[in-house]
């Protein structure tokens, strides 16, 4: 039985329509004209116990607004949505103690007060037993390194420090599901790695189920098996993460360094994706040649020095998704 | 019973231990009231020499409830449910309303835990008060009396703050209403110079608003302005300015709290 279940999931905004400047904004306050924004456009997908889903698409695709109905602080306009067995907007309160939320530009811990204080108030919050309490924390504070700013107000830690806080304020109840919404954003390298590994950790060592929002690949393909790609409210890729990169990351490129510059050099049925002579990129179908064959063709010509062959990027591939739509088979269900 | 609450007892000591890291405002808010109790003496020294006593309010009298009253400030003059407009602001709201705890609970224990730690600073500020000024002591009963009504005066502050936060549900923006409300509360309530001494036709108009309830019910009470016949009188208008403030601060809740839900904030 799936953990996370969503149905045509829809949800759209009312808002205001208000004119320009100051009249603008003062005739808003006295005439109501209203208009419909859809944020999420139709979302069906179910996750399993244990799975780490990579959320993702670009600003606006409605990531955000599908989190917040998860977590049930938003109320869905229509279609249907159970995690764990509940309701979220039902049953608020009841589904927050079996989820754990880290949001990248918001703190859960509490400003003033020192780290240690903070999980000492959600230990209450969550009513964690007392002993299940300090074995977590203990084990929190070793793998994330928090010992030397437990007495640190919020306040005073630097982004790193207050995202590890976070983190453990997120795990400490032990929640079946959490929901990391950009939780690298602003991180430098050994921050992010060490967030990473913390991420594999439980969802390994407690079979947490973990859905990731992110705009940092790198996060992606270190921690999710499946993705779900999202673009104006609707779900145009569901699958696993080598399927997409083998369906969709078709394309190669070579880089060939001539010995002379050569400004006009084409070749038939070969893009040419960017040029700065003596370098040449050259985008390829893998299916329809081989980087052999194509140097071989360059070779018969031109002097070279080197050559050189890109595998796409993570990136890249989304970029060009984002671009111009998953035109494959339509998004399905994975296997279980 | 006790684990539920647990959490807002917690909650009270957390924000109890937030407003004691501020250690400056501590001193500056003994300070200051030790600064204006002395004013308030010379200005009513100053006024009392020239006329006679109002209403047969004493001049004794009259400082007392000056004092008594700056005393009461210091913990009707905060804003308990000011963390819901600085969540409102920032946004941190949802934050909240992710945890398994009744929002409004949460907001009333740390509005709470914070009086309750200002509450602690009016032991010193008396005894730098009455270094000042002579402040008359009442009988048991009446002291008592006032205690109770002051306890109710604090609700009904707590509701009509809070009610004044949930405008930020829509206009994010509440500080100029805030200014006005502290004004209306100071001088429609009392707390700055007994209501008796307005026009009587206007004095009937303003004892019915709330916020006579806030200073000028416990003072009175205090100064034996109001007799203990009459408690009943006034502290049930105080209660039923309570019940009143409750339900419309409930509506505006729900109505506030629909719309981050539904409408997303």
């Amino acid at each position: 039985m799936p953990i996370i279940e969503t149905r045509a999931l829809r949800k759209t905004f009312r808002s205001v329509v208000r004119g320009e400047g100051l009249g603008g904004a003062i005739g808003a306050l006295f005439s109501r004209e209203y208009e419909e924004k859809v944020a999420v456009e139709d979302v069906s997908m179910s996750v399993e116990q244990g799975e780490v889903v990579g959320y993702i698409g670009p600003n606006g695709a409605g990531k955000s607004t599908t989190i917040k109905m998860l977590t049930g602080i938003l109320v869905p306009t229509s279609g249907s949505i159970e995690v764990a067995g509940i309701v979220p907007h039902e049953k608020r309160r009841q589904n927050a103690r079996n989820i754990g939320v880290v949001f990248g530009q918001r703190s859960q811990l509490y400003w003033d007060l020192p780290l240690r204080e903070s999980f000492e108030l959600l230990r209450a919050i969550y009513r964690v037993p007392r002993d299940r309490y300090n074995e977590n924390l203990a084990h929190f504070v070793e793998i994330l390194d928090l010992d030397r700013f437990m007495a640190t107000p919020v306040r005073q830690l630097s982004l790193g420090e207050r995202m590890r806080g976070d983190f453990a304020a997120a795990l400490l109840h032990d929640p079946k599901i959490v929901y990391l919404d950009e939780p690298t954003i602003g991180l430098d390298v050994v921050a992010k790695e060490a967030i990473r590994t913390f991420i594999a950790d439980i969802n390994k060592r407690l079979g947490t189920t973990v859905i990731l929002t992110t705009h940092d690949l790198a996060d992606v393909e270190r921690l999710c098996k499946r993705i779900v790609l999202i673009d104006e409210g609707t779900v145009i890729y569901d699958g696993k993460l080598e399927r997409l990169r083998d369906e969709y990351g078709i394309h190669r490129t070579l880089v060939v360094h001539f010995k002379d510059p050569q400004p006009d050099f084409t070749l038939a049925g070969v893009e040419i994706e960017h040029r700065e002579p003596p370098i040449v990129w050259l985008r390829f179908d893998r299916r329809a040649t081989t980087a052999e064959a194509l140097i071989r063709r360059v070779t018969e010509r031109y002097a070279i020095t080197d050559v050189a062959i890109v595998e796409p990027e993570m990136e890249d591939i989304v970029r060009r998704l984002y671009r111009e739509g998953y035109a494959k088979p339509p998004a399905h269900v994975p296997e279980a | 019973m006790l684990v539920a609450l647990e959490p807002y007892v917690q909650f009270a000591l957390k924000a109890m231990a937030r407003e004691a890291t501020y250690r400056f405002e501590v001193f500056t808010s003994i300070g200051s009231l030790a600064v204006r109790v002395y004013l308030l003496r010379v200005v009513w020294v100053a006024l009392y020499a020239r006329n006679a006593a109002p209403h047969g309010v004493e001049l004794h009298a009259i400082i007392t409830y000056s004092a008594v009253a700056l005393l009461m400030g210091m913990i009707l003059d905060i804003d308990q449910t000011s963390l819901l407009h600085d969540k409102l602001h920032d946004g941190s709201i949802v934050v909240d309303f992710m945890k398994p705890i009744s929002v409004p609970f949460y907001l009333f224990a740390d509005g709470t835990g914070e009086v309750l730690f200002h509450a602690a600073l009016i032991v010193p500020s008396l005894a730098l008060a009455l270094l000042i000024v002579h402040i008359d002591v009442p009988s048991v009963t009446v002291f008592g009396a006032f205690i109770v009504s002051f306890f109710l005066a604090y609700f009904v502050g707590f509701f009509l703050n809070f009610t004044l936060n949930c405008i930020a549900f829509w206009t994010l923006e509440i500080s100029a209403v805030q200014l006005m409300l502290t004004w209306v509360t100071d001088l429609l309530g009392g707390g700055i110079v007994p209501l008796l001494f307005f026009p009587a036709g206007i004095q009937q108009a303003i004892v019915a608003l709330p916020f006579a309830s806030m200073f000028s019910t416990p003072l009175l009470i205090y100064i034996g302005e109001i007799k203990p016949e009459q408690y009943a009188q006034y502290m049930g208008l105080q209660l039923l300015w309570i019940a009143v403030l409750a339900v419309v601060a409930t509506v505006i809740w729900r109505a506030g709290a629909r719309r981050v839900i539904v409408q997303g904030g």
